[in-house]
Formats: structure tokens, C-alpha cells, sequence
């Protein structure tokens, strides 16, 4: 194992090849899963704030917030149901804002809300809002007042919060009547009456706990008539397209690893094979298959780790370079993951060598 | 090519992990390419399907037809506008619709639909079977959903509202955010509104489709038209397709995964071929010695080259076939011969050229170096 440390740092050229090769691949996978991770947290983000462990949506919505209502009738429905300790109303409004001394409107999601999602206070008083932090990058600041929609109604930003945009345009978290005049001005066809919300976050008594949970949306489905109750993880997977990118995504990942493990096992077996001679004086002296073996496999986790150190620099650099114009978001258990899935794949990628280590003959090394 | 071939068989593991890697890598760039075309067509082909050269919206909806909204003021304003020949509203909203595929009950299936006024820019034009809607609950559809429920004769109804719509006609290319599209004619798409929100105060247009009067290009009317109607974006056909949200990004974040990809290859088999030839360095140079001349030599290590490429290539194509077969997660991946043609042929030149070091290298062997030098058996 000493000795193939000791080879990669007297020899580094010779695993230049490998180590270029890897840099890239882990560069296109790194890059890969910060798309997906960008388009993910910029969908969900209001969604997976919610407080409640259920969300209900009428049936005849297909779980879209968009076109789902929950009257004032089927909400007192849901609020009774056994198990359920509290629900708030929640609804969304996609429309754009324009901002003070900025020539191009911002495009966000004016939510209205009742229960206090993760990270935000109670709603605000009308007429004001808690912006998403991204929107500070479209000029907002604390205090301004935004023109929100094509009726430009005046909204005061009073605060930020992290990660809660949805489906890629920066939340304003607002009082519901605030969130209601936008919608009505915005798409008359969308006017919902007072007491009307899009869906209903459902707090229980066992959020911990998925067979309770799946309990209670079920009494919660049979008891109100018109309404669909499932986990707020379920709803964010109902999403657009949230399904369909992550399998995609994922599998294309996926593929890229397998090309970094046969990457790897294409260029150790011919290290292995320029180094036949080296290995066979190693054994001719005592070394065993086992200990050569070791030295391989130390080489491969050492050149993909050290291949994923420097691509992700460049990642960091083009994610910087890049700006706004794509959702690349790099988050620590992408790199963990990457980096540990690399590592994984560089080493099971040197083992094919290991039946050319162990064929080696000792008494190569004397002619 | 002797010398090739037999090197290929005796290494058959190694050319074998390398046609794999080259296959794998070349199925990548071919099914991401097979991706964004087929995202491309689905989320944007309506537009592209339909016949007014110029789509107003509203200024605020920032070119996304699902947020644009025009009040009837402005679409008065609009018509008004001098070089508009015609100008017809556009409805565009997401329903979730009943349909029953073939032998299945009923699920609900997210479906786009478009409201266009008969007789008025803005009316479907990719019709493959079938007519245009002409009354009230009639349809028309994609002909990449029929297998979901949205076939010739089949009717739909929305969950909200109930509302039935007979499907009179198939379009193809004409989908609309990755979803199943439906063409109805504007009165269908307003009760369709009204259906799914009773609370409803009014049903606006999304978009004004217009037709330029003779002489008048589309570019000049959609500039005109967004520089005198307050409110109002007007874009050419052209410029909806490619300036629609999303579309720039998609574009872009695949240019960098695809070239990524492709440097992969290049410097996958540069490396591979520089390595083997570095190796194979004295038997090369002893061949020189007896007599063969570079070119052969050269030439064998081209044919490597060419058969590791034509294996990975031929593998790509299997698993991209393989994989069109098994579907796109709803979207239609249909495999373009000359897509599939011009990557392949990149894929060669980009392999010939990284092999270009070793190419040079076997060039510059000096037969001289078999008697000159201890490392290839000379007397040094």
C-alpha cells in the first residue's frame, strides 16, 4: 500500500491520463447533479416549508395547487378528523413584480398562508410580504414596495427567508386576502371567494409516524367529500415535471459513473501491464498478490479523489462564471455523494486488474 | 490490416472496455440529444403549430403564454394597431381531464388547452387525421396521446365541471409543456374556465394571435405593436419558440453536458491509444527496423481507432433503441437518422484527432534506436 502511494508521488504523470479523464467525467457528473438539485429546491421549495405532515387538494385537481379549491366547508371537515391537531389554508398566485429602479419585472409566486411554514412568522398584515432570499439577486431589499401583477398592486417586503421558492419564481409569503386580491387581479378566471384555499397544510398528532399518517389521510378522504389527502413529500412530488427530471437525471448519472468505472479499469489494466516487471520483483522479494493488489486500489481511490478535489473547483467556477443564467445549485450531499459514488466506482474499476496481479509470476523477474 | 486485428484479439478485454466506455459515453450524447429535442417539441411545439406569424402577451407574463393575461382594453387596443390584417384570442390553460386509454377505466391525465377563435390567426396547422373543432365540445388532439385516451372518436371530459370534449382530429409536433395538447375552439375553452371555477368574474385571453397586413413583415408588426399598445408583448412565431421561459436554459445546460461528453471521448481514446503506443514502443520500432514502413504501421493504428469507435457506436445505438423503446417518461423520443449520422461522424473525426499524439509518435519511431539504444534491446 506504502508503495503505491510512494509511486503515485514520484510517478505522478504516469496516472496523468487516468486522472484527466476522471476530472472531466466527475466535472459532468457534479454539474449533472447541481442541475438537478438547482431545479428541485427552486420547484419545491414553498411546498417542502409547509408545517403540516398531509396536504389535501380537491380530487378533481390531480394534486395541482394551480387548480385545486378546498371551501370553508371541507376545510372545518378536515379540521375535525381524528388525528388532526391543526390545518391552515395555503394558496398561489404566478404572477410578476415589478421592482423599484430595476427595468426588468421579477417573476414570483405570491402565497397566501395561514400556518407559519418552516423558517417564516406568523402571515404578515396585508398589503406587506416575507420575500424569498433569491429575489435579493432581482434587486429586492427590506422595505421596498413591489408592484405585483398587471394591476400593480403595492407590496411591502418586510423580511426574507431561505428556500422557499416555487416552481422556479421567488415566493412572497403574504396574508391570504393579500395573496386572494393578486390572484383575482391577475386571472379573473382564478377568483376564489373569501374562506377559499387552494389546499389545506394538515398538522397531526403523529407526524413521525407514516402508517399513522397514511391513517389519517385516509379518514380525512372518506370524511369530506371532494378532496385528496396525501404527504407533503407526496405533493412535492406531484409537482410538474419533478418525477420525470429526477429519474432522468438520475439515470444519466448513472451512466456517466458506469463511464468513470471502466475509465478507470481501462487505463489501471494498462498500468498494470507497463508495471508486470515492477510487480513480479515485488513478489520475487516477498510482497503478495494481496499487498500489490492494495497498492492498486490505493492508486485508484488516490487519483479519484484527487480527480474530484479539482473538478470541483472547476465546477465552483463555472457555477460562478454561469450566474443566474441556469438553476446549478451545488449543495454538500451532492458532493458527498458524488465523491463517495466516484471513489466507489474508481475502485471497483481497478479491481479488474486484480486477476493480471495475482497471474503475475516471481520468477518473471529473473528472465 | 493483420497486425491490427491480431492485437485486437489477443487484448481482447482491453479494446473491450474501451468500446464499452466510447459506446456508453457516444449513447449519453445521443440519448441527452434525443432528450432536448424531444423536450423542445413538447414543450413549445404549439406555438410553433399554429398559423399567426406574430403572438401578443401580455408585458408582464414575460413570454410564458401559462402567465399572460390581456384584458379585453388591450386586446382592442391591439386589433387597432395599423398593419394588423387579423388578430384572434388565444386561450391557453392546464385542465386535468378523464380519459380512458384503450381497455382501461378512466385516470386523470393533465392536458393543455388551447382556445382558438375558426377563421382567426391562431388556428392549429400540423392536422395529420381528422378536422378542425368547429362547435361546442369538440377537440382536437395530439396524435403522440392516442394510446392515453385522446384517439379519433374518443371523448374526454374535464374533472372539474364535467365538461365532454369529442375528439374530431389529431395533430402531431403540437404539444404543449410536455403534456398531453387539446385545440378547442374559443367559446369550448371559455365554458371549460367557467366549469372549473364557478367563482369565475371573467375569462380573459392569453395571447392575441395576429396576422401582419401584405407587405408588412412579422418582425416590424411585433415591434410596432409592443411599442404602441400599453401592456403588450408582441413576439414573432420564431422568437415564441425559442425565447419561451425555460427553453434558453434547457438549451444551454445540455450544450455543456453534450460538449462535456464530448471532450470525454476525445480524451478518452487519446490517452488510451497515446498509452498503448507507448508501451508497444520497442516492438514498434524493431517492426521499423525489418522494414515496415511508418505508413503501415500508422495504418494499423488508425483501424484500432475506427473499430473501437464503430464498436461503441454500435452499441450506443442499441441501447438508444433500447431505450426509445422502453419511453421517455411521457415525452416522445423518436430517433432522427441524421442526428444520429452527424454525432457519429463528430465521434470519428474527434477519435482520429486525439489519436493524433500517437499518430506522431509512431512517426517519429528511428528504426536506428534497435541497435542504439539499451532500452529496445541495442547495444546502447
Amino acid at each position: 500500500m506504502n508503495l503505491g502511494l510512494k509511486e503515485l508521488r514520484r510517478r505522478p504523470g504516469r496516472f496523468g491520463a487516468a486522472a484527466a479523464a476522471l476530472v472531466l467525467i466527475s466535472v459532468l457528473t457534479l454539474f449533472l447533479g447541481g442541475l438537478l438539485d438547482g431545479l428541485y429546491l427552486g420547484s419545491t421549495g414553498a411546498l417542502r416549508a409547509q408545517p403540516g405532515e398531509l396536504m389535501t387538494f380537491s380530487d378533481n385537481s390531480k394534486l395541482s395547487v394551480i387548480r385545486s379549491r378546498i371551501t370553508p366547508e371541507q376545510r372545518s371537515g378536515i379540521a375535525k378528523v381524528d388525528g388532526v391537531t391543526a390545518v391552515g389554508g395555503v394558496g398561489f398566485a404566478l404572477v410578476a413584480a415589478t421592482v423599484p429602479e430595476r427595468s426588468e419585472p421579477a417573476s414570483v409566486a405570491v402565497i397566501g398562508y395561514e400556518l407559519a411554514p418552516k423558517g417564516l412568522p406568523a402571515p404578515p398584515v396585508a398589503g406587506e410580504a416575507f420575500a424569498d432570499q433569491s429575489l435579493e439577486s432581482k434587486g429586492v431589499r427590506v422595505g421596498q414596495v413591489l408592484a405585483v401583477g398587471p394591476r400593480k398592486l403595492p407590496i411591502k417586503v418586510v423580511g426574507f427567508v431561505p428556500d422557499t421558492n416555487f416552481l422556479q419564481q421567488g415566493a412572497l409569503w403574504t396574508a391570504p386576502d393579500t395573496w386572494r386580491e393578486v390572484l383575482a387581479s391577475a386571472r379573473p378566471d382564478q377568483t376564489l371567494p373569501p374562506g377559499t384555499f387552494q389546499a389545506i397544510t394538515v398538522q397531526t398528532a403523529t407526524p413521525n409516524d407514516p402508517v399513522a399518517l397514511a391513517t389519517v389521510a385516509a379518514s380525512i378522504d372518506r370524511s369530506v367529500a371532494g378532496v385528496r389527502t396525501v404527504t407533503t413529500e407526496d405533493a412535492v412530488l406531484a409537482l410538474p415535471g419533478i418525477k420525470e427530471q429526477n429519474s432522468t437525471f438520475t439515470a444519466i448519472i448513472g451512466v456517466t459513473l458506469l463511464v468513470a468505472g471502466i475509465v478507470v479499469a481501462l487505463f489501471f489494466a494498462l498500468l498494470t501491464l507497463e508495471r508486470t516487471g515492477m510487480f513480479a520483483v515485488f513478489k520475487a522479494v516477498g510482497a503478495s498478490s494481496v499487498q500489490v493488489f492494495a497498492g492498486v486500489i490505493v492508486q485508484a481511490v488516490v487519483v479519484a479523489l484527487s480527480a474530484f478535489v479539482v473538478s470541483v473547483v472547476l465546477v465552483f467556477l463555472a457555477a460562478a462564471g454561469i450566474g443566474d443564467a441556469l438553476p446549478l445549485t451545488l449543495v454538500p450531499q451532492r458532493l458527498v455523494s458524488t465523491a463517495v459514488a466516484l471513489i466507489v466506482t474508481a475502485a471497483l474499476g481497478a479491481a479488474i486488474s486484480l486477476r493480471r496481479v495475482v497471474r503475475i509470476d516471481p520468477a518473471a523477474a529473473i528472465g | 490490416m493483420l497486425l491490427a486485428n491480431r492485437e485486437i484479439r489477443r487484448a481482447r478485454l482491453r479494446f473491450a472496455l474501451l468500446s464499452g466506455a466510447v459506446g456508453l459515453l457516444v449513447y449519453l450524447i445521443l440519448f441527452q440529444q434525443l432528450l432536448l429535442g424531444g423536450l423542445l417539441q413538447g414543450f413549445t411545439g404549439a406555438l410553433d403549430a399554429q398559423d399567426a406569424k406574430v403572438l401578443v402577451y401580455g408585458a408582464e407574463a414575460r413570454k410564458n403564454v401559462e402567465g399572460s393575461v390581456l384584458p379585453p382594453e388591450t386586446v382592442q387596443a391591439i386589433r387597432g394597431v395599423d398593419g394588423v390584417a387579423a388578430a384572434g384570442q388565444l386561450g391557453q390553460g392546464t385542465f386535468t381531464m378523464l380519459a380512458a386509454a384503450a381497455g382501461k377505466p378512466a385516470e386523470q391525465v393533465d392536458a393543455s388547452v388551447f382556445g382558438f377563435e375558426p377563421g382567426l390567426p391562431g388556428a392549429p396547422t400540423r392536422i395529420v387525421q381528422g378536422v378542425l373543432p368547429a362547435g361546442l365540445n369538440e377537440a382536437l388532439a395530439s396524435k403522440e396521446d392516442v394510446a392515453k385516451g385522446f384517439g379519433l372518436g374518443d371523448t374526454v371530459r374535464t374533472e372539474a365541471g364535467g365538461v365532454p370534449l369529442r375528439i374530431v382530429g389529431l395533430t402531431e409536433n403540437s404539444r404543449f409543456s410536455v403534456a398531453p395538447t387539446l385545440w378547442v375552439t374559443y367559446p369550448t375553452y371559455e365554458a371549460l374556465r367557467r366549469a372549473a371555477n364557478p367563482n369565475a368574474t371573467a375569462v380573459f385571453p392569453s395571447l392575441v394571435a395576429v396576422q401582419p397586413a401584405e407587405g408588412l413583415t412579422a418582425t416590424a408588426l411585433a415591434a410596432k405593436i409592443s411599442s404602441q399598445v400599453n401592456g403588450a408583448q408582441a413576439l414573432t412565431r420564431a422568437q415564441a419558440v425559442s425565447e419561451a421561459p425555460g427553453v434558453a436554459a434547457v438549451q444551454q445546460s445540455f450544450s455543456i453536458i453534450l460538449g462535456l461528453a464530448f471532450v470525454v471521448v476525445t480524451l478518452v481514446i487519446g490517452f488510451f491509444f497515446l498509452i498503448l503506443t507507448s508501451q508497444k514502443a520497442a516492438s514498434l520500432t524493431l517492426l521499423r527496423a525489418i522494414g515496415a514502413p511508418s505508413g503501415y504501421l500508422v495504418r494499423n493504428l488508425v483501424v484500432q481507432v475506427l473499430a473501437v469507435v464503430g464498436a461503441g457506436i454500435a452499441l450506443a445505438l442499441a441501447l438508444l433503441v433500447g431505450s426509445t423503446r422502453g419511453g421517455g417518461g411521457g415525452l416522445p423520443l423518436t430517433i432522427n437518422p441524421a442526428t444520429v449520422a452527424v454525432t457519429s461522424g463528430a465521434i470519428v473525426v474527434l477519435a482520429l484527432a486525439g489519436s493524433m499524439v500517437s499518430i506522431r509518435r509512431v512517426l517519429r519511431l528511428d528504426p536506428h534506436d534497435v541497435v542504439s539504444r539499451q532500452s529496445l534491446g541495442g547495444l546502447g
